[in-house]
């Protein structure tokens, strides 16, 4: 599974990476190059339902960093 | 004027009139712009209360719930509570004092990394770098708690960033005092349309209600199982969403849920679930759960979907919105009853079991059925973890869902006591209970300082049996009865222990005469202490073990 995301916060790189391993799911590839907004591209590998909950779960990441007031 | 008082006074253009905190080194700039300043500050006992206390106080009134602590130790015990409130999709904004910028990576006094420690556990947290960001910041973290499904939101502010000054118009930030900041998914009218469609041609359905029914949904909630007749059943944290007197709702659902609420999922053909999560708690073994139904999921989160439970439909929305939706499409059309099927399901249930512990015994099932039936209908009632948390949720039929506090989804033993106190600042003219065991009141005991200090009016129901009760359950029933660090017989005297402390006190050791004391206690003034010496082993029946099915169903210990 491949992402490429648009995140405000670098931390959250770190936070997905976090997450896959929670999820049994190995990072394959991470790379990031961080302006005002960082752009991410990620490669996991792992099982089919372990892969839906970590892209659900990274989806609700990048949700909160839009919510502005 | 300075970043702490910055820190004021955007907590004020938020509306925030209390916060619950303990103060230490690095939060001292802001516990200075506290002093002498209109918003109210809580003096907890340890930092675990504040953010249970903020918790309370969020959860009983829809408000996000503010609390502040020093950094290091200070910051790390409010770890546990802002892993509650995650769980629980509880709105809080939690603020904490970090080392002077210069010292931080140093390993410095009292210095810790509490945004990488939370990051897990928290919508988001910010690390404010300078006073000028204060403001934006502090608005920013509460639109944040309060947008789509609520939770806590860490705001970290060195030192020297509290002390140095700012011309930031803190007034000037846009918010929405107490809104729902962020606009939200919209419900697809094709997905309501299916719904509908799925709800027409059921037989046997089934509404399971969550905590997202607190997201305002409760009015509509009652109307669209009303207008179909439908029995319907609620998670731990949904408790008070059925409206009072409705017969068709067959209670809390789940591993110590009442017999009906499980047994009609399991023979139901159409769940339709709304604002609630699939917690292991509800459905045991998740293949095996509602195996003849399809399954229609709303949540205003999407990663709550598929995620334990296969949903056919999903209504991604405010509950608010989705019900409103499914009320409309509804009655543009045929509206089914299933009131036939409604009492069939009501007739899958009966008296909740209970263990035969002796007459002349004081059985902690006896003492919240009396409790129960004497507490006001509108109190607000927090419970601790353990066999007491599932005897109550078994037994409350609390007003609304913001009557009843529960550390639902974490469990954190030491939550009942100081949410009480967070729940009486936000509602000063209800009456509010604690029911603790006492395992979790040994963790908070400290607060009885708290209750003495403000003269809050909280009542805690101490169900003493002198055990860990729950573990102590387990290790009858599926270790072999080796019961291993569960003994408590060497409990303190939690009489004198509230007089010490200034507390009212009753105690009440057998039936006889329980109603008397209990209505005593029920109608003291201001803050208060009942000890029920209980039955050590009473168990809580009936019980679904861990990973199985209603199909495992134990209604008794096995004589």
């Amino acid at each position: 599974m491949t992402c490429d995301l648009t995140l405000r916060d670098v931390r959250s790189v770190a936070r997905i990476v976090n997450l896959a391993a929670r999820f049994n799911c190995r990072c394959v590839h991470v790379s990031a190059n961080a302006d005002t907004l960082v752009s991410a591209r990620f490669a996991f590998s792992g099982n089919e339902i372990a892969l839906a909950r970590l892209r659900a779960q990274i989806d609700r990441i990048v949700a909160y960093e839009t919510v502005v007031q | 004027m300075n970043g702490a008082q910055a820190v004021i006074a955007a907590l004020e253009r938020e509306g925030v009139e209390t916060i619950f905190g303990y103060p230490g080194g690095a939060i001292m700039p802001l516990y200075d712009a506290l002093y002498e300043h209109p918003v109210r500050h809580v003096l907890v006992r340890h930092e675990a209360a504040a953010v249970f206390a903020a918790s309370g106080y969020a959860r009983t009134s829809g408000r996000v719930g503010v609390c502040c602590a020093t950094s290091g130790p200070g910051a790390t015990n409010l770890v546990t509570g802002l892993l509650d409130a995650m769980m629980d999709s509880v709105p809080l904004v939690a603020i904490t004092g970090q080392v002077r910028t210069e010292l931080m990576g140093t390993d410095g006094f009292q210095e810790a990394d509490v945004c990488a420690i939370t990051q897990p556990i928290t919508k988001r947290n910010m690390l404010v770098t300078s006073a000028d960001a204060i403001a934006p910041t502090l608005a920013e973290a509460f639109a944040l708690a309060r947008a789509g499904r609520p939770g806590p939101v860490l705001v970290d502010i060195p030192s020297d960033v509290l002390k140095a000054q700012t011309t930031t118009d803190v007034t000037a930030a846009p918010t929405k005092p107490f809104g729902r900041g962020g606009a939200g998914p919209r419900v697809s009218d094709a997905a309501v349309r299916e719904a509908v469609a799925r709800i027409r041609s059921a037989r046997r359905p089934v509404a399971i209600i969550g905590g997202g029914v607190r997201a305002g949904a409760v009015d509509l909630y009652r109307m669209f199982v009303a207008m179909l007749g439908l029995p319907h059943a609620a998670t731990i944290n949904a408790l008070g969403a059925a409206a009072p007197g409705d017969s068709t709702y067959l209670g809390m659902l789940g591993m110590h849920g009442l017999k009906a609420a499980n047994k009609s999922v399991q023979r139901a053909d159409l769940l339709i679930a709304l604002g609630m999560r699939f917690d292991d708690r509800v459905t045991g073994k998740p293949d095996r759960f509602a195996r003849e139904a399809s399954v229609i999921h709303a949540d205003i989160d999407a990663t709550e979907f598929n995620k334990i439970v296969g949903a056919d439909v999903t209504l991604h929305g405010d509950l608010r919105d989705t019900l409103r939706a499914l009320i409309d499409e509804l009655t543009a059309g045929h509206v089914p009853r299933f009131d036939d099927w409604a009492a069939e399901a009501r007739r899958l249930g009966g008296p909740l079991p209970s263990d035969r512990i002796g007459d002349g015994v004081l059985s902690a099932t006896d003492v919240l059925d009396r409790f129960f039936a004497a507490v006001p209908d509108d109190a607000i009632v927090t419970t601790d973890v353990g066999q007491h948390q599932m005897w109550a949720a078994q037994r409350a039929r609390p007003a609304h869902p913001r009557r009843y506090a529960t550390s639902a989804g974490l469990g954190a033993m030491g939550f009942g006591f100081p949410a009480a106190v967070g729940a009486a600042y936000a509602n000063p003219t209800t009456p509010v209970f604690a029911i603790v065991g006492d395992g979790g009141f040994q963790m908070c005991l400290p607060e009885l300082a708290t209750l003495r200090r403000y003269d809050v009016p909280v009542k805690i129901v101490l169900i003493d049996n002198q055990n860990l009760g729950m573990v102590r359950q387990w290790q009858e029933l599926f270790f072999s009865e080796r019961y291993s660090a569960t003994n408590l017989s060497d409990n303190p005297d939690f009489v004198a222990i509230a007089r010490a402390y200034g507390i009212d006190a009753y105690a009440v050791d057998s039936p006889d005469g329980a109603d008397a004391v209990i209505a005593r206690f029920i109608a003291a003034r201001g803050p208060a202490l009942l000890h029920c010496a209980c039955h050590p082993t009473e168990n809580v029946w009936p019980m679904i073990p861990a990973g199985m099915t209603v199909d495992d169903l134990m209604e008794a210990r096995a004589s």
